[in-house]
């Protein structure tokens, strides 16, 4: 079942998965996997980090099936349980380094991307955010949600959440222009 | 100024797939949940009656000894009441008693001191 039709299915893919249709909820997991999997892939900056984390994070969704009241609030729900795990696993000291990425951290750049160098870039300086931080942008950015959905989901005041986007802008935008790699003028 | 920079961020965060079999590994992963439909109830239900009697006895139970309690104190205070009411009327009773032996006896006093004292010769004349 793809994303589109299961969307059109919305309704009865929740009842069914609660049923404990195995269909269903594979469904389910397809529909967002790519959103929960970036999330952790963008926090942690490891694939088998961020395939562990999805994995936890759709078995804790499984068994909280019946809390869910639709596919949105599941979605919601998703982004807020990976977000705020991926903070809890850099808090720890197995995560709180990023390897960097030649040491077989590979992520893909984006097909019709402009500049693979500059993403790259872009994406290691996300890294080093503060995982609080982190997960503010990674939702912004990422996942194109609002301030208060960000707020909510990371249990934090809107005004918390303003200030890590303004700051990170800036320290990612200042880093980039230090190294040389964008000019003050082309962010302009 | 950061809409740029704010449109690049967006370009580089873009989603990534997830491994291949990703979805088949988590559904291999899961633990058993048994089906609604397959779920047997732990406890036989009881009658509705019975269990509305025992969520409701404890409260009603504790509602009737407060109405008891307060009836009780207000008939007690009733009795305490017309008890002293009753005291207060016999001592008003006694005392107005009093008063009234105590005016007789003022009375006989006032008439024996105004009545006059018989003359001396008569007095005389009954020796004789």
């Amino acid at each position: 079942m793809n994303p589109e039709s299961a969307q059109a299915e919305e309704p009865l893919l929740l009842e069914r998965a609660r049923r404990g249709d195995e269909a269903a909820f594979a469904a389910l997991i397809r529909m967002h996997q790519a959103s929960v999997f970036s999330i952790g892939l963008r926090m942690l900056n490891r694939r088998d980090a961020a395939e562990d984390l999805a994995q936890d994070v759709f078995l804790q969704l499984y068994r909280k099936l019946d809390s869910i009241e639709s596919l949105e609030h599941a979605g919601f729900w998703l982004r807020r349980v990976a977000a705020n795990l991926a903070i809890d696993w850099l808090r720890r000291a197995a995560y709180t380094r990023a390897a960097p990425l030649e040491d077989g951290v590979e992520i893909p750049a984006p097909p019709t991307c402009e500049d693979p160098l500059m993403d790259r870039e872009l994406v290691r300086l996300l890294g080093e955010l503060a995982p609080a931080a982190r997960a503010v942008m990674v939702l912004r950015y990422q996942e194109d949600r609002d301030v208060a959905e960000i707020a909510a989901a990371l249990d934090m005041p809107v005004n918390t959440v303003k200030s890590h986007i303004k700051r990170s802008l800036t320290a990612m935008r200042g880093k980039m222009i230090g190294a040389q790699l964008v000019t003050a003028e082309e962010l302009s | 100024m950061n809409e740029e920079f704010e449109n690049r961020l967006r370009r580089a965060l873009r989603r990534v797939d997830a491994p291949e079999g990703f979805a088949e590994r988590v559904m291999r992963a899961r633990p058993a949940r048994p089906a609604a439909a397959d779920l047997v109830p732990l406890r036989p239900v009881r009658p509705t009656s019975v269990s509305a009697w025992r969520r409701f006895s404890a409260p009603a139970a504790l509602a009737a000894s407060l109405l008891v309690a307060v009836f009780a104190g207000q008939h007690v205070a009733t009795l305490k009441a017309e008890r002293e009411q009753q005291a207060g009327l016999a001592a008003s009773r006694e005392l107005m008693q009093a008063l009234r032996l105590t005016s007789q006896k003022l009375d006989l006093a006032y008439e024996a001191v105004q009545r006059p004292a018989p003359p001396p010769a008569a007095e005389e004349e009954n020796r004789s």
